[in-house]
């Protein structure tokens, strides 16, 4: 009789072991929404960072502001999450060495895309959105999936509060495709003061229904002076 | 088919075939739930959140965990929406027919054993999770139902998703021989932090006392939380704004039935 | 020469007791026997204008490529041994692309020449292990790099690259055998507030004056970068010598 084995790596079947039970993700929820403007840019997320049904912590922030024209929001897993933002955090200042001038909200989103596409096959399970103010200080605002596929648009959302949120904001924004033809005006119209009720008003209102989305929520104001930040207590329970 | 108990299982076979095809089943409405009990000097406090979530989206704000079972027996449910509703009622009824047989006051075993002789048949397929409170010839009685038909006994008890946050208030709170006015405070502050730790459980705190001849049912008896913010700049939609496409009137008949059939002695019945 | 230099201009990584690499030094006298290049730049773009010697009857003047297109905005002058520029070049345009690729807008110029005189220094390098890109000695090229940066505060640029590593940036600027005068002749014909057009007659001018042929369409290569690159065809060479 030959000599077993000290571990077989497969079963008796053959067939590779498997671990049904254990996977390396898990979704610690949360919502994000941005909103572009003529001559700025709304972005906010919830604070809230949940497994299953438990609470991690109440004041958790899901921004990682790259300078005071660019903001990158990001919902899903938060290990993936600051492993990305450590990365790009990293980049920025690495590209402004190199280039000795600040990145762009287009250049970001490009490098945010190709980051995220690298790991196409065991993805930052992330959900992101890349905001700020462009060449002509007009709002930005890139929507992604998790392996980096991403569009410019007028506003998004993303995270728990998705399903939510964004069909308000479609009715209530009514941004036309940037694609279309002949083009048309896709980014909001809408006043600033305006813009920031009604992403207030959205958070309020998936807090009520949303059982990831809650405790606060941060806004951040981008305008060609710079970012200013507003905190809104949302409902805890 | 000929119905072997009160379901009706015709479409088992059916629904099996078409999961393994990949059909998603429909999505139970569960009430997440933090529900509690306790015993104290003079009779039993039961309490619950009055959350009821659908996946991770809230489907009811504000609704009714605490069932009535008798006059002097309720009971706190967490689980499937349906089961609970339905197995309390169920219950219910039965005793309700019990009491017109025997013309006795139900006893809270009663209903107890009812409940876990349905639950063990069904073999935790009927999920209800069940907090049995109730004052009866013997004294105050406290049951924790398992889906399953295990059940307990106990002075103090919690349930649902919330029940380890609600537990935690209780082994620090709780004493034997509490008064009515600390039992309601004890209850109230372990749902409170079920509604607060745990995401299945949230918006108010209902709380029912059962004392002997006395139930004092208090729906919403903590109001917590309004909604934080209101828009500065409502959106207001002019008359017009759905288009109208087509357009037809119908004349609709106002008399009222009380007025017709009061028709003849009050007026002459209009015949034309 | 040799008397005093002997021993220390033999490894490419070996300084003297003066302190000296010689063989850089060398290199950067190879650029003096070769061809004439010059840059002038405006407000709205930057003109390169190089000499081609055809040395023969035979030889087919289209087939001298003195002036190159590394990205839409960014073209190259050469002189030396442009055939050390073909690499420089490829790389150039591989660097370029790759930051178009990973930011989605084109490469800062000034990146663009820091990233050509990185590889420039990287002679003597892995000495031992010739695949991994080892190289034995200098580049004995010089480039002037001319360019559109599309941020604000940006336009036309025009940087002058040697083989030693070294770059700088420029208004107007000749390389080659010729430089030294056309050095002077620049210094002295160029204005900031030239029009493309007035650079295109100044850096031909100049050109000419150091040039021992006479110049025709098929012995210059004109190119400009405003914003776009773009290679004279011989119609419009022929356009501006009209001018002179």
């Amino acid at each position: 009789m030959a000599y077993q084995m000290a571990t077989p790596a497969h079963s008796a079947h053959g067939a590779p072991r498997a671990h049904p039970s254990w996977s390396p993700y898990d979704n610690n929820g949360g919502t994000c929404v941005a909103v572009a403007g003529q001559d700025y840019c709304v972005v906010a997320a919830s604070t809230r960072m949940s497994t299953g049904f438990s609470i991690l912590k109440r004041d958790s922030s899901l921004f990682l502001q790259l300078s005071d024209q660019l903001v990158i929001v990001t919902a899903g897993f938060q290990a993936d999450s600051r492993t990305l933002h450590k990365t790009l955090q990293t980049r920025y200042v690495q590209y402004q060495f190199a280039h000795r001038r600040p990145m762009s909200v287009g250049a970001m989103a490009q490098l945010l895309g190709n980051t995220l596409y690298y790991k196409r096959f065991f993805p930052y399970y992330t959900f992101n959105l890349c905001a700020g103010l462009d060449a002509e200080g007009k709002g930005a605002v890139y929507t992604y999936d998790a392996v980096g596929s991403h569009e410019r648009v007028g506003f998004s959302c993303q995270g728990s509060g998705k399903d939510l949120i964004q069909p308000v904001l479609d009715n209530q924004l009514k941004a036309a495709s940037p694609l279309v033809l002949p083009p048309e005006e896709w980014m909001t119209s809408l006043p600033l003061a305006e813009a920031v009720d009604l992403v207030k008003d959205a958070f309020v209102s998936a807090g009520e229904r949303d059982i990831y989305t809650g405790d606060a929520v941060e806004i951040l104001i981008i305008t060609k002076e710079g970012t200013r930040k507003e905190v809104i207590p949302l409902k805890k329970d | 088919m000929v119905a072997s108990g009160p379901f009706d299982f015709d479409l088992c076979s059916r629904n099996a075939y078409l999961e393994s095809k990949g059909v998603k089943p429909p999505r139970l409405t569960k009430t997440g739930t933090t529900i509690v009990g306790l015993i104290f000097k003079d009779g039993v406090v039961l309490g619950a959140d009055t959350r009821s979530t659908s996946d991770t989206t809230v489907a009811d704000k504000n609704c009714e965990k605490i069932h009535f079972i008798a006059p002097n027996i309720y009971c706190c449910g967490a689980g499937t929406a349906a089961d609970t509703e339905n197995v309390t009622g169920m219950v219910s009824s039965a005793l309700e027919l019990h009491r017109y047989a025997t013309d006795r006051e139900s006893r809270v075993v009663t209903a107890m054993t009812m409940l876990k002789s349905h639950l063990f048949r069904y073999q935790g397929h009927v999920s209800a999770a069940l907090v049995l409170g109730g004052v009866d010839l013997r004294g105050p009685h406290l049951f924790t139902v398992y889906p399953h038909g295990s059940t307990d006994s106990l002075p103090y008890a919690t349930m649902g998703s919330g029940s380890l946050n609600a537990m935690a208030v209780f082994e620090e709170g709780y004493k034997e021989g509490l008064d009515r006015m600390g039992a309601v405070k004890l209850v109230a502050r372990a749902i409170r932090s079920g509604i607060f730790n745990d995401l299945g459980s949230g918006s108010n705190v209902d709380v029912c006392v059962i004392t002997r001849g006395k139930v004092d049912y208090m729906r919403n008896y903590e109001y917590l939380m309004d909604k934080t913010v209101a828009r500065e700049t409502p959106v207001v939609y002019p008359p017009g704004t759905a288009p109208v496409l087509k357009e037809k009137r119908w004349k609709i008949n106002s008399t009222r039935p009380s007025e017709a059939a009061a028709g003849g002695s009050a007026e002459a019945m209009d015949v034309s | 020469m040799f008397l005093t230099r002997s021993e220390y201009d033999r490894g490419v990584n070996t300084f003297s007791p003066e302190g000296r690499l010689f063989q850089v030094e060398y290199a950067v006298e190879a650029i003096k026997l070769g061809s004439t290049a010059i840059g002038v730049k405006t407000k709205d773009g930057v003109v390169l204008a190089v000499e081609k010697r055809v040395t023969s009857q035979l030889l087919e003047p289209s087939s001298i490529e003195k002036v190159a297109e590394v990205d839409e905005h960014i073209g190259v002058a050469m002189s030396g041994l442009t055939a050390d520029a073909r690499t420089l070049i490829e790389h150039a345009r591989v660097e370029t692309q790759q930051h178009r690729f990973s930011y989605n807008e084109p490469m800062p110029v000034e990146s663009c020449t820091q990233a050509l005189c990185d590889l420039a220094l990287r002679f003597g390098e892995n000495d031992d292990d010739e695949e991994s890109g080892g190289m034995s000695r200098p580049f004995g090229v010089a480039l002037l790099i001319a360019g559109w940066n599309e941020a604000e505060g940006g336009g036309a640029v025009l940087y002058q690259t040697d083989p030693s590593g070294t770059f700088a940036k420029f208004s107007a600027k000749a390389i080659g055998s010729g430089s030294e005068g056309a050095q002077t002749a620049l210094q002295e014909g160029y204005r900031p507030d030239l029009t493309l057009a007035e650079a295109e007659v100044l850096a031909l001018a100049t050109l000419k004056q150091v040039m021992e042929e006479k110049v025709t369409a098929s012995n210059v290569d004109i190119a400009k970068v405003a914003p776009r690159y773009h290679l004279y065809t011989q119609a419009e060479i022929e356009a501006v010598i009209e001018r002179l």
